[in-house]
């Protein structure tokens, strides 16, 4: 079977205002607004709408950041949020 | 979306500064998302909370989930835009305990954001408090 | 019996329907001042949920465009109260030209001061005491936003005093005109300011906003800047129809909440609230 991809929605269907530590996004498909914290908006930059695996996706972050805490079930969780509110779709 | 860290290539000498990230602990909350209001039907009126007034928060820390407690309490921060003053610090470090981590000060202050939310958004709660209800 | 009234306040016209004449009487009365719209964007209407309710302890019941299923009915003697709550809730459910925010504004030099919060927390108390130290008013109950411009419109209708604000501010205003005390109200006592000529002369003219403050009654005077997120938040539960504009709700508020400076303030009277909303002022 294999590992669902993690995608972030299209581009177009995202407004992104930069406030303070948080980062205002209107999805345009849902009408909702959502203010995501450090590693939300990260996470759905390095998915990207190409879409990564939930590995790939660890790889990455390691790579690009220096993450500190790589931790496969936060980081499920972090996915779980993001796939819950409708800014990243898992496939 | 917000930047990445800086490296150039496959090579990273050690000295390249990436930019740090937290994935936080699990239970912590990284999306606040606006709740719509459902107008006039009468689950979300029947839904509607009364919000808390913010009780002389200007001087309030922040604890860990979000709410707001005295300052100078163990383990909590000083409040959102509230800037450390001098006995703040002095107390801090009499008592023995300094305010956290960067990511816990942080995953404080999401669940004050998400705390902020009471009941949905707007016109529900307001028009509920407007006017008496049977 | 039909009673009928029309007024514009701002850019919004109502059209309030009474089966009584008193209320009516008594809108005529204080919006004396106030010009007639065109065409109503809102009616309201004023009623008897049952016929012999007109008669016997006569009750209110409020309606309109955008009725609230389960209100429950206003004794006649509050009847004025019933058309002003029934203007805010055609606002509230049915206004999409402008954003909404529950908040106070006022005006001077040109540039609005926004006072959003809770009820009891002093909007509407601290706009009227404003107004009589050479800010104009421009509403307590719904500060307008045009998500083109991202200027303020005034709104100013009557200014609802509650409790032990109405004698605060009849103080204060002792030339200004003032609706009847409306005693035992849900709410407790109200009584109405009405906002002076050249306030209703100006509703006209929008400006920019250029201070918000979250005010806060009752405790040590104290301040603090308040953050863009949480003031994003904020707003968010302080608007009616942010959701219902869509994506020029967030523009428009995305914009208010970068391009205005926000604080709140704790204050434990008005003369102390005043002294710092001018000293935040003068400071912008």
């Amino acid at each position: 079977m294999a590992e669902p991809l993690f995608r972030m929605a299209r581009a177009e269907a995202l407004r992104i205002v930069h406030l303070d530590s948080f980062v205002a996004v209107f999805h345009r498909s849902s009408g909702l607004t959502h203010l995501l914290a450090a590693p939300a908006p990260e996470i759905m930059a390095t998915l990207g709408e190409a879409g990564l695996t939930r590995v790939a996706l660890a790889e990455k972050l390691v790579a690009d950041f220096d993450l500190e805490d790589l931790d496969d079930a936060a980081l499920a969780e972090r996915l779980d949020e993001l796939v819950a509110c409708g800014l990243v779709a898992a496939a | 979306m917000s930047e990445k860290g800086e490296h150039e290539g496959n090579r990273r000498p050690a000295t390249t500064r990436r930019r740090a990230l937290m994935l936080g602990a699990t239970g912590a909350v990284a999306v606040v998302s606006i709740r719509p209001a459902l107008a006039q039907t009468a689950a979300s009126v029947a839904h509607c909370e009364i919000p808390v007034p913010d009780a002389g928060r200007a001087g309030s820390y922040v604890a860990a989930d979000g709410s707001l407690v005295a300052p100078g309490t163990t383990g909590a921060f000083p409040g959102p835009g509230h800037p450390l003053k001098g006995e703040d610090v002095k107390n801090a470090l009499a008592g023995g305990q300094l305010p956290g981590t960067t990511a816990d000060q942080s995953r404080a202050y999401t669940n004050y954001i998400r705390k902020l939310q009471s009941g949905t958004s707007g016109f529900t709660c307001f028009a509920s408090l407007q006017m008496p209800r049977g | 019996m039909r009673h009928v009234f029309s007024v514009r306040i701002g850019p919004v016209g109502f059209r309030v329907g009474s089966t009584w004449r008193t209320p009516i009487e008594q809108l005529e009365a204080l919006y004396a001042n106030y010009p007639r719209p065109e065409v109503p964007d809102f009616s309201v209407r004023l009623f008897p949920a049952r016929p012999w309710r007109q008669f016997i302890r006569p009750s209110v019941t409020i309606g309109g465009d955008f009725m609230l299923p389960d209100a429950l009915p206003l004794p006649l003697a509050q009847g004025l109260l019933a058309a002003e709550m029934g203007m805010n809730l055609q606002m509230a459910l049915g206004q999409r030209r402008y954003l909404l925010l529950h908040a106070s504004v006022v005006e001077r030099d040109g540039k609005a001061l926004l006072m959003s919060g809770i009820s009891g927390a002093g909007k509407s108390t601290l706009s009227a005491l404003l107004s009589a130290r050479g800010w104009r008013f421009m509403g307590d109950e719904f500060a307008l936003i045009d998500p083109e411009t991202g200027l303020l419109h005034a709104f100013p209708r009557l200014v609802s005093l509650k409790n032990a604000a109405i004698d605060v501010v009849t103080n204060a205003l002792p030339d200004a005109r003032f609706g009847p005390l409306l005693a035992g109200t849900p709410k407790g006592d109200i009584r109405h300011l009405v906002p002076d000529a050249s306030a209703v002369a100006a509703m006209d003219t929008p400006v920019p906003p250029a201070l918000l403050l979250f005010p806060s009654y009752g405790f040590e005077a104290d301040e603090r800047l308040v953050p863009l997120s949480e003031v994003f938040v904020r707003l968010t539960q302080a608007s009616t129809n942010y959701v219902a504009l869509g994506e020029r709700g967030f523009d428009a508020l995305a914009r208010l909440v970068k391009t205005v400076p926000a604080r709140a303030i704790d204050y434990p009277d008005t003369d102390s609230a005043v002294k710092q909303i001018e000293k935040l002022w003068a400071a912008l």
